[in-house]
């Protein structure tokens, strides 16, 4: 007599764990679907023209949300990525444009960024001052095509602020 | 007055007996209780309700009538977004000229869409405010009532709540305007703020790691098919809890109440001849539930009232929905964030919390997104859930406002209220371009729209 309940318990508890286990892999398998395998986003590295086209002092890219800066010869390039929480900030020209050493280099500062979102305020190098803000706006790398010389931005290679790029 | 059914007859026939109804209608003018009874027992919607209700219960100024009120915005929405859903094309390509067309070119579009956006809007009210009413009057208490989980039906309250929230947050961001695309922005940073997992999180619920296409689609699912479903099972469940909790917790009162009350002997019995008491005759403990002037049938006393407050609250919003016409921002532009960038009334609390929590400690700093985002509601949630647990007033006191037993209780989530009141208040009046504090009176600076 027991062996038999034994042997019936035991059929129930397979049954229902491979019933458990049937449905836990269906979910699975459902849920999996939803993490895309590829993405569609836009590249990373991006052509955003010729060194010439860029005037001197600070020019905005949308479709980057990039502010990239020239300063005679050289560029640097720093993110509009508030890293708060993600709104595009907005640069104010500052009445009086200053130099500070910034990681060791000498740069201009000629604006100020402001976030509309919460209120979050950078300095000119990027440098988060006020508001929610936890960190500084990143720093892209810039290089020269080797192809038909334009600028080209690497948004997945964040650079330290003392990154300069300088054209001959 | 009502006579007496003859149901109950010596000679009754098999389909006249108790339970059987051989009538496919039923009346909401019962000429007797046996038919108000049946009013209620075969009929599908009613079948949620006792035969007999509490008068207390059916007070206006004891409930308000503000979970009648939800249930009627809910059903609103419900038949409001039926005719949406054959207007709307969820793609970034179509969705905002749909919604453009939904308001300019379709015949009532503009009201349909009014009536969807105005009865979401008052629904996160009354849901709250359904909430404190809860909370004011102890009704998550339980009573005398035997297998009550009032708590449990909280927390259900308290899962529709957040069930409500969600549904407004993924309702605004169909439109796919600049409201829409931004408040993406924001929402989904705030999940990608939490440590680890949160990229992830972020990354599930955009279907990539860009605002596109897939983005549009999951929150479109989970506005149409996922959180409803959720909400209307909530719902079920909520009603059902209400019954077998034995009803508003007032009638819990009511039936402590009785209980101290002593009832007189009834004259036609002799207690003093069975030699178990002399001299004064014992005196009966009813409760007053079976009183007959305590209680109504419920079919058409309830019902009625239900539906004043049904047809009440559809009356108000279609003529509201004449009135007031629904805004649609700009297209989504990734371009530009609208400054200053503002979420709907009910997120402005957060915002401010999410601007004002950033901290840092030496050259440690704990984000704002995620300390004031994820942190502090989940604390307030996580508080509100456990909250029946923590009360440990007498049973007494369910069912009554601001019962003396209750005042720290009372008080405390009167300040919590109104800190989160201040809050919206100062995101809703005070805050202007780059979010900077500007008072009502004072006009904005002047701001080029584009650097």
């Amino acid at each position: 007599m027991t062996l038999r309940k034994d042997r019936r318990d035991f059929l129930l508890k397979v049954g229902t764990g491979a019933g458990m286990a049937a449905l836990a892999a269906q979910a699975t398998a459902s849920l999996r679907s939803l993490v895309p395998n590829v993405s569609y986003d836009a590249p990373t590295t991006v052509k955003i023209g010729q060194p010439t086209d860029f005037p001197d002092g600070l020019k905005f890219l949308p479709d980057e949300r990039l502010f990239v800066f020239r300063e005679g010869l050289t560029f640097h390039a720093i993110s509009a990525v508030c890293t708060h929480l993600g709104c595009t900030v907005r640069a104010e020209a500052l009445s009086q444009v200053e130099t500070a050493m910034v990681e060791g280099a000498p740069l201009r500062l000629t604006h100020r960024f402001m976030c509309p979102c919460h209120g979050s305020r950078y300095s000119g190098d990027g440098g988060n001052q006020s508001g929610p803000a936890p960190r500084p706006l990143a720093w892209y790398h810039l290089s020269i095509a080797p192809d038909d010389g334009q600028l080209v931005v690497d948004l997945a290679r964040e650079v330290s602020r003392d990154f300069r790029l300088t054209v001959a | 007055m009502r006579k007496q059914g003859d149901a109950h007859g010596a000679l009754t026939p098999p389909s006249e007996a108790p339970g059987v109804h051989p009538k496919p209608l039923w009346s909401f003018r019962p000429d007797s209780d046996r038919a108000s009874g049946d009013a209620v027992v075969s009929n599908f919607l009613l079948h949620w309700f006792p035969a007999k209700a509490l008068k207390a219960s059916l007070d206006w100024n004891y409930s308000l009538w503000l979970g009648t009120v939800s249930a009627a915005l809910l059903l609103l929405l419900v038949l409001s977004g039926m005719p949406l859903l054959f207007l709307y094309v969820p793609s970034v390509e179509r969705a905002y000229a749909t919604v453009k067309d939904i308001e300019y070119v379709v015949t009532f579009g503009s009201w349909i869409r009014s009536v969807h956006r105005i009865a979401a809007h008052l629904m996160v009210a009354a849901v709250a405010l359904h909430l404190a009413r809860v909370f004011f009057t102890g009704a998550y208490k339980n009573g005398v009532g035997q297998g009550q989980r009032r708590e449990w039906n909280w927390v259900l309250g308290v899962g529709m709540l957040l069930a409500t929230l969600f549904l407004s947050f993924t309702g605004y961001l169909l439109p796919w305007d600049q409201l829409a695309y931004w408040a993406v922005t924001v929402g989904t940073n705030i999940a990608s703020s939490i440590p680890w997992i949160g990229p992830a999180i972020r990354e599930l619920l955009l279907g990539g790691r860009v605002i596109e296409q897939p983005t549009l689609i999951r929150f479109y699912v989970l506005h149409i098919l996922a959180l409803p479903g959720l909400l209307g099972i909530l719902f079920v469940y909520h009603m059902w809890r209400i019954r077998k909790d034995g009803g508003l917790a007032r009638a819990d009162r009511e039936a402590l109440l009785a209980e101290k009350a002593a009832t007189p002997p009834a004259a036609t019995k002799t207690y003093t001849l069975l030699g178990i008491a002399r001299g004064t005759a014992p005196t009966i403990r009813a409760s007053s539930l079976a009183r007959p002037d305590a209680s109504v049938n419920a079919v058409p006393d309830l019902t009625r009232r239900a539906a004043i407050v049904c047809l009440g609250t559809i009356a108000v919003l279609s003529i509201l929905a004449v009135f007031i016409r629904s805004p649609l921002e700009e297209p989504a532009n990734a371009l530009v964030t609208p400054n200053p960038a503002k979420a709907p009334w009910y997120f402005l609390w957060l915002q401010e919390i999410v601007t004002d929590t950033t901290v840092h400690i030496g050259a440690f700093t704990i984000n704002g997104a995620f300390l004031g985002g994820v942190i502090l509601p989940g604390l307030l949630i996580a508080l509100l859930t456990v909250w029946p647990w923590l009360d440990r007033s007498p049973a007494g006191v369910a069912g009554v406002w601001f019962a003396r037993d209750r005042r720290t209780q009372n008080l405390a989530f009167i300040l919590l209220a109104l800190g989160v009141i201040a809050l919206t208040l100062v995101g809703t009046f005070c805050r202007g371009p780059y979010w900077h504090f500007y008072w009502p009176w004072e006009t904005w600076p002047e701001i080029p729209a584009r650097i």
